[in-house]
Order: structure tokens, then sequence, then C-alpha cells
């Protein structure tokens, strides 16, 4: 019962807020309170807290033709075969300011009936003109600016990473998870690896063929020894070794979560919703639905939706990627208000950048800057925009330059910490050691 | 500038370095003789078996339905075989070809990455093999191949790189400048490399134009292809040209030039090429990139520099006598490098199929198992290619990849497939024969007494450059002698194997 307590306690303070009381070194706590079989279904405090599903749009979402500014004459004279209006079965938002001081008349692209249904129930906002000084067209560069949250500077740590070292260290090793088959620099940590785990499908994520056979020691056991994850003195880090020791760290994640992941998806049971459509964006978020369902500690699931680089044809490409968005929005909204957890809920959709308003010689869009982002859950405060719409004509006229934004991206995570997440004000300066002028959050959540 | 390498340092670690990083390591036997050469004849002697070109794929040709003049309309792929017959293909010349010549084969595919989902199915493996044959020329570096500014042109021409990104699209006042911004960005230049928007642009104007000539499908029923969109008598079928008509023929200034330097104006996209390799951050990107992949993440700036300088004025970008320079120099074996850099999926599979001395994995398997490794050889993540093996802010490693390698030793120290997610990838090994237990551990060193000898030789064969700790090897005795005990001693010895090659420390190279 003892090591119940110390891990109860452990993850209370150490996960929302104050340093552990207690003296070994966090991966060692880790080791210990894993060794205790039972300390495993205790609960932690992602079971009932707040949860964060960031959805990365890859390639850059031309976000003018998914909030439409479909009344502007400078947007359909830059856009002669791809601008969308009035014949197009829009989807009315209505008006909002732009920089210039007047009105814009915005509506989604047909697609997006079922965030469209979301932003008529308050749940859903749009924040328009996002980006940061000084944009970076290249897809890389730009999403590890995104990723880090410090553009213009390399970086070896990520925002999320920066996150749990301030608020979270030592904590389970499935405080993030992410679908994908390489993790995101988001997750990155200068302490070596942060308490987070990315695979394709929890379903292959397991111990294969290392049962016991008949031996003493299951051949897993015997493993976990060798990586000294069960070892009271020798941890089996290299610290001398930067690159070996990120292994062995993550091996140790490895080991440590996939036990949690195959229990919650196993206690998950069948999703409820019927209507799941079938896309790879679609069963990644029937896999965070099963994992929440199955009451994993997770506060951050991180999924990604690729092929938004629409350079050409763009008219088709971007009408299926936006309905694959829509359909695995739509259902995963749906779920969780059937498992009742649609409140501790908010989804942030973003790209490395928006495209340019002048369409190119093929049917499609080249690279930009600024974007609209697209906030969703419960607690959002839906049915509004915020930030302000970018002046179209700025860029229309040079063809090579694109959208200028006036919300920096940094102030959305940060509001995204601070009114969601629950972090303290004091913790901004570490997380976001790169500040924007203007980081005061904003009042989407 | 590198300091050379004395031959007094010469010792079995550093020669295990050279063979792992250029090239996939090898079993003990070969390691040895490699060893013994820069011993008996010279360190030199040593790399230039490594660095001398003399690689000509004659064993790995290409796959026997591929075709380049005849098709015959089977090149569509329903069930995926030619796919699978072509990665293959790939596979066999890393685990086959002259070392260097492999390992180069792998960073060319990923500096310049192609997506077989941007060809037409009619297409897609004609280009495809078209393209890997010129990679595996210029890795071979036969005579003037094995250039960078040679390749790069040839890569602009590439019917799959033309379709990757676009190019067969641009046209005068309908620029997409989707090449023309990689082409600085990730090819050449690198995104530090001072270019400008403008410059983005001014590339993509100059590339404009370039088209690929159709192909007629030999079906009866298929509609006739116009005879003008076909390739002339003598081009390869749907080969590229460039139309004229479609070129924006206007005079370009690029990255602070208004002329060639002959005089002329910069209209092409063989202009552009020639302006960029006469830049000095060209050969900067281009030294960075093969230091990461061959040494290490971080480089000296005075080594960058000097580096750079060789490979431009006095190699003009081939890039073989340039490695000779790396592979000769002490800052090639530093401490810091040996043993530090993270396999990548290739590394790891090839260096552990050439240890266990095991026949390479049926295609089938092979395909399955680089999926699960995010090694989709056809399938790129994207145009930057396939995540460098670096460490902190690691893109490259999963959870989910990691246990993959944890798990797929199996194969050969159990043969179990389980690790499969395709039941016909099991199937595959109904023949495949079992690995030589006797020749990776000899049954006299099979008893608790002959342990440390038994260590000393699996250790030498998996892990030659990155030793485990006591307390490891304590557990693998307390294990051994168990396992010997109620099972038998070479259920043990397979054991001890599979432990070995799931460690963190089998991971390094």
């Amino acid at each position: 019962m003892k090591t119940n307590f110390n891990r109860r306690e452990f993850v209370k303070k150490s996960a929302w807020g104050a340093a552990t009381t207690l003296t070994l070194p966090a991966f060692l706590q880790q080791s210990l309170f894993n060794l205790d079989a039972r300390a495993q279904t205790l609960p932690s405090p992602g079971q009932d807290g707040p949860i964060l599903v960031v959805v990365e749009l890859g390639g850059g979402n031309d976000t003018l033709n998914t909030v439409v500014p479909w009344t502007n004459s400078v947007y359909q004279g830059a856009r002669p075969s791809l601008a969308l209006g009035e014949d197009d079965e829009l989807l009315a938002l209505g008006q909002t300011q732009n920089v210039l001081g007047g009105t814009e008349q915005l509506s989604f692209h047909p697609a997006l009936a079922g965030m469209h249904t979301l932003w008529q129930e308050d749940d859903l906002a749009i924040i328009n003109g996002v980006g940061y000084p000084n944009p970076n067209l290249s897809h890389f560069t730009s999403f590890d600016y995104w990723r880090s949250a410090k553009p213009h500077s390399e970086s070896d740590d990520g925002w999320i990473g920066r996150y749990f070292s301030s608020q979270c260290s030592g904590c389970d090793a499935t405080q993030a998870i992410e679908f994908a088959s390489r993790p995101t620099t988001a997750f990155g940590s200068s302490d070596g690896v942060s308490p987070s785990v990315s695979f394709r499908t929890p379903n292959g994520y397991g111990w294969r063929n290392l049962e016991a056979h008949g031996r003493d020691t299951p051949l897993e056991e015997l493993y976990r020894k060798l990586i000294g994850l069960d070892h009271l003195v020798d941890d089996g880090i290299t610290p001398s070794s930067e690159s070996l020791s990120y292994v062995q760290r993550s091996s140790h994640n490895a080991m440590i979560s996939t036990r949690n992941v195959r229990d919650a998806i196993e206690n998950g049971g069948s999703l409820q919703f019927e209507d799941w459509p079938n896309s790879g964006f679609s069963r990644d978020l029937q896999q965070v639905a099963q994992l929440i369902r199955g009451g994993m500690g997770t506060s951050i699931y991180y999924v990604h939706q690729n092929g938004y680089d629409t350079h050409r044809g763009q008219e088709g490409r971007h009408q299926n990627l936006l309905a694959t968005l829509n359909g695995g929005l739509d259902a995963f909204a749906n779920e969780m208000k059937l498992a009742g957890v649609w409140d501790r809920v908010v989804i942030l959709t973003f790209s490395e950048f928006g495209r340019k308003v002048i369409e190119n010689g093929s049917a499609g869009t080249d690279h930009g800057a600024a974007e609209s982002l697209f906030v969703m859950g419960g607690p959002v405060n839906g049915g509004q925009f915020f930030g302000t719409f970018p002046d179209l004509a700025e860029d229309a006229r040079v063809k090579r330059d694109s959208l200028d934004y006036n919300v920096d991206f940094r102030t959305v995570y940060r509001s995204l910490l601070q009114n969601w997440m629950g972090v303290p004000a004091s913790a901004m300066a570490d997380i976001f050691p790169s500040q924007p002028v203007n980081f005061e959050p904003i009042a989407f959540v | 500038m590198l300091t050379p390498l004395t031959q007094d340092k010469w010792s079995r670690r550093l020669s295990d370095h050279l063979y792992h990083r250029a090239g996939f390591g090898g079993t003990p036997a070969e390691r040895e003789s490699f060893y013994q050469l820069g011993n008996d004849q010279g360190i030199t002697a040593a790399v230039d078996s490594l660095v001398n070109p003399t690689e000509t794929w004659a064993s790995a040709p290409k796959p026997d339905w591929s075709t380049d003049v005849d098709p015959n309309g089977d090149l569509w792929d329903g069930d995926s075989d030619r796919r699978r017959s072509f990665v293959g293909w790939y596979m066999k010349m890393l685990r086959e070809g002259q070392p260097l010549a492999a390992k180069l084969l792998k960073f060319l595919l990923d500096h310049l990455p192609i997506d077989m989902s941007t060809c037409s199915s009619e297409t897609r493996f004609m280009y495809f093999i078209r393209y890997f044959e010129m990679l595996r020329r210029h890795a071979a570096g036969i005579g003037e191949d094995g250039n960078f500014r040679k390749l790069i042109t040839e890569v602009s021409w590439s019917e799959a790189m033309i379709k990757m990104l676009d190019l067969d699209d641009s046209a005068a006042n309908e620029i997409n400048e989707n090449f023309g911004r990689e082409l600085l960005e990730l090819f050449t230049l690198g995104v530090t490399g001072g270019y400008t928007e403008a410059d983005v642009g001014a590339a993509a104007e100059a590339f404009t134009g370039r088209r690929l000539y159709r192909m007629q499908s030999p079906h009866p029923e298929a509609s006739q292809v116009n005879p003008d969109y076909l390739a002339p008598e003598g081009e390869p079928m749907a080969s590229s040209y460039q139309d004229r008509d479609r070129q924006d023929l206007l005079p370009k200034s690029f990255m602070g030039h208004e002329r060639m330097p002959d005089g002329r104006t910069i209209s092409s996209g063989d202009d552009i090429i020639e302006l960029i390799f006469d830049s000095s951050a060209c050969a900067e990107h281009l030294v960075w990139k093969l230091w990461r992949y061959f040494v290490s993440p971080e480089i000296d700036s005075a080594v960058l520099d000097d580096l750079a300088a060789k490979l431009k004025d006095e190699h003009d970008y081939q890039i073989r006598p340039l490695l000779r320079e790396i592979f000769t120099s002490e800052e090639f074996y530093a401490e810091s490098a040996i043993g530090h850099q993270i396999k990548d999926a290739g590394d790891y599979m090839i260096c552990l199929q050439k240890q266990f001395e095991a026949e390479t994995i049926p295609d089938r398997a092979m395909d399955n198992l680089n999926s699960q490794l995010n090694y989709n050889v056809a399938y790129p993540p994207n145009i930057a290619g396939w995540p460098e093996p670096v460490a902190t802010g690691n893109e490259w490693m999963s959870a989910g990849a990691l246990l993959l390698r944890i798990n797929a030793p199996a194969i050969w120290s159990e043969n179990n497939y389980d690790i499969f997610d395709d039941y016909s990838a099991r199937r595959s090994f109904d023949e495949y024969p079992e690995v030589d237990w006797d020749e990776i551990a000899p049954p006299e060193l099979r008893s608790s007494d002959n342990f440390p000898l038994l260590m000393a030789r699996l250790t030498d064969r998996y892990l030659p450059l990155c030793p485990l700790r006591k307390s490891q090897v304590r557990i693998l005795y307390n294990h051994f002698v168990k396992t010997s005990q109620r099972l038998d001693s070479l259920t043990a010895v397979k054991e001890l194997t599979r432990m070995i090659t799931a460690l963190p420390e089998y991971q390094m190279q």
C-alpha cells in the first residue's frame, strides 16, 4: 500500500504543479512505481483531467479555401479557377473584421458540414490570421518553428516537451501519445526524452514472442533488467553518449508504456458511434477515442493528416482532404459526446503555413504564410472568430509574398496551456523562451 | 583542416568504425580481413579498397520484368508484387553491393527521394527503375559519375523527379514553384543558403517547360495517343524533353547574378544549376549532409569551410575523393563519433542480416518489415527523405519502431515470424534456411566455464563498437546458466543472441 500511496502523491504533485517530494531521480521513480502492478491501475490525473488533441495538417492547408472570403473581389480575382462562390453550397459562418477595418463575409468549404454543425453549436472557434514574424516558406523549417515554438532559431526541444519539463517532471511515459511513424519534435526535451511515446497503431505496440515458454523468468522481464528498468541503483542510462542515452530512455518509455496502452485499448471496449468514416485519419482518431474511453492518463494526443501540399489540381484534392478531416473530427466529437467526455476535450488543428492568395499555373496554390486555425470541443467558446482577417490585396499584388499574420501561434499555444490545461502564467517564460510581443491569452477556451 | 590519421593509430576499433560507416558492417571474417589490409598495406590501402570505384552492379541487374522500350501492358501492379520485387532489388544492392557504393546509394535516395504515388500506374516502374539506375551509377562513381553537379542536372531531367515536384506542370506565366524551391532548399543550397523568395521564383521560372512524352498503351482497345506526343524514335518511351512553347525565356536574375560567367543571359534550368554550384553555400550544404550521414551531427566550422572548398575547387563536386579525405582523417575516428550514431532502418536491416550471415529475407517479408520500420522505399515520408539518425530533438526513432527492432531478431534467433502483420509474409519463410549456429557460437563454447569466451565471440560479432556494461553481462550469464540447465545450451545461446541484438546498444554504430 505504501508504494501506491507514494505513487498517488507523486503523480498528484509532479503532474500538476509542485515538485515531487521524493528524492529519487524521476526515471527511477517511474521504474519503481511500475514494479508494482497495482500501482499501474491507479487513476492518474489525465483520467479525469483536461485532454488536448493536436491535429497537424501537413503540407500547408489552403485556409482561404477552407474559411472562404467568398465575397472578396481580390480573392475572386486572384483565383480564376479555384475561387469558391455563391454556386458552391458554402456553409455560412458570418462576418468578421478585417485588418483594413472593413468586414469580411466568411463561409466554410462545403465539405465541412460536421464542423459547421459544431460551429453552430458553439463548440468550434476560428482564429484568423495566425502565423509568426518573417514567415519561412519551407515545409520543414516552418514545421520546426511550429513544433519548437521558437521561430528563427535552431532548437533541440519542443513546446510540449518544455511543458512537460516545467509541469510534469518524471511523469508517466504516456503523458503524450502520438500516432505517427516518427516522434514529433514538439515532444522534444532537452532533458533527454519527454514522457511521451509515438507509434502508428497501438495494436502492434507490444512485446511479441517474449513470453515465458516454461522459463523461470519471461524474456520480457530479462529485457527490462538488461536495460536497467527495474534496477535500484543502475538505471542503465549512459550519460556520456547523447545518442545512446536517447535510445536507452526511449526503450524505457516503450517498455513502461506498452502494457498501459494495450490495457487501455482492451478496457475501452467497442466504440459507440456507428458511422466512423473509413480513412487513416479516422482510424487514428478512433484509437485516440479508444484510449480515452479505456481510462488512459494521457493529457495530450497528437495526430496527423497529410497531403495538403496542393501545388497542382487543388480543387478535387482539397475537397477530399477536407472531407476526410471533417469526417474524422465529426465522428470523434460524436464519440466523445456518447462517452460523456466532450467537456474534457479540446482539439486544435494547424498547418505549417497557409497558401498564397494567387493561384499558380497548375490550378493549385504555392506556399504561403498566415492561416486560420480551428479549436473544437465542449469547453471551447465556439461560434466566434478570433484574430483579424488579413488583407488579401497586399498579397495578391505581390506574387511571391503572402498573407500577413496578426495572431502569433505561440499565443494560441499559451492560451491552451493556461486557460485549458491549467498551467500558471508564471511558467510561460520557461515554456516559451522566445515570446511574441503580444502574448496575452485569447479567450477561445 | 583535417588531420591525417597516422598509421600507428590503426586498430580493430577504428577499422570497424570505418567498415560500419562507409558500409554496413559485416561478418567477423570480413571485418578481420579489412583490419589486416589496413595493418599490412596501410590505412590508405584500406580506405582505397572502399573509395576506389569498382561497382558495376553487374550482379544486381534490374528486375527481369522491367522494360524500357516496349511495355507490353503488364506493368500494372494490382497485387503490389512488382513493388515488392523492386524494393527487393534495391535492398539486394544495399546488401551485396560494394560497401561504399551501397551506402552512397542509400544516401542519394535519402537526399533525392521520389514517391511512387506521384507517377501513373503505367509509368511508375519505368520511371523508378530509370531513376534508381541513375542513382546507383552515381553511387558507384565510375568515370564522370559520382559528381553532385552532374547528378543534380540528371535528376532535374528525370521523369520521376519531374512528376514528384510538378515540374511538367510549370509553364511561363503559369509557374509552379515546387521544384524550384526544393532544389534550392533541400538538394543544393540548404535553407540557410542565402537565397531569397525572389530567387525561388527565378529558379521556378527558369525550369519551366520540362515535359514528359506520353506513352501508347499496347492494349488493342486503348485510345490512340497523338503521335506528336510520343517520344521520337531513338528516345526512351515517355522520356522528358524541353517544350520551348511553355518555357519562360526571359532573362533571369538569380542570387545576385544578372548574367552567366561567360556573359550569356540566365535563362534555363541548367543555367540555374550551374550558378548554384558556383556558390560556396552549395558546397557547404553538401559537405554538411555528407558529414552528418557518415560521421556525426556536429561539424567544426573550420573543417566545414575547408572541406567545402575542397569539394568545389579541388574535386569539382566529385563525391568519392572528398570521402577519401574524410575517411583518412583523425576527425572521422574521434571517440565522440565512434558508436554514437543511431542506425537508420536501412543500416539496421542490412547490418543485422550480414551479422547473422543469414540469407536475405524474402521480398514480401522485407517489404513488410521495411514498412514497419518506417522505411517505405517507394514512399518516402516527404521530399526531405527519411529523417537522419541523430539524437536529441530526434524525429527518428518512435517507441513503435523501437519495439519492432526489439522483436525483429527473433526472425533468426527463434525462427519466429510473429512480427509480420501479413500472413503471406510469414508464409514466405517456409523455405528459409536457419542460420549457422555452430559458426556463430561453436558448441565447445556453450558452457558456463567458457561463458567469457562465448560472450566475447557474440559481442565481437554483434556489438563491435558499443560494449556491454558489466551488470548486463552478469544478467546474461545467470540467464545462460539457468536456461542451459532447464532447456539446453543451444537455446541458451539463441536467447543470448536475441537479447544482445534487441538492446539499445545494438541500435548504435
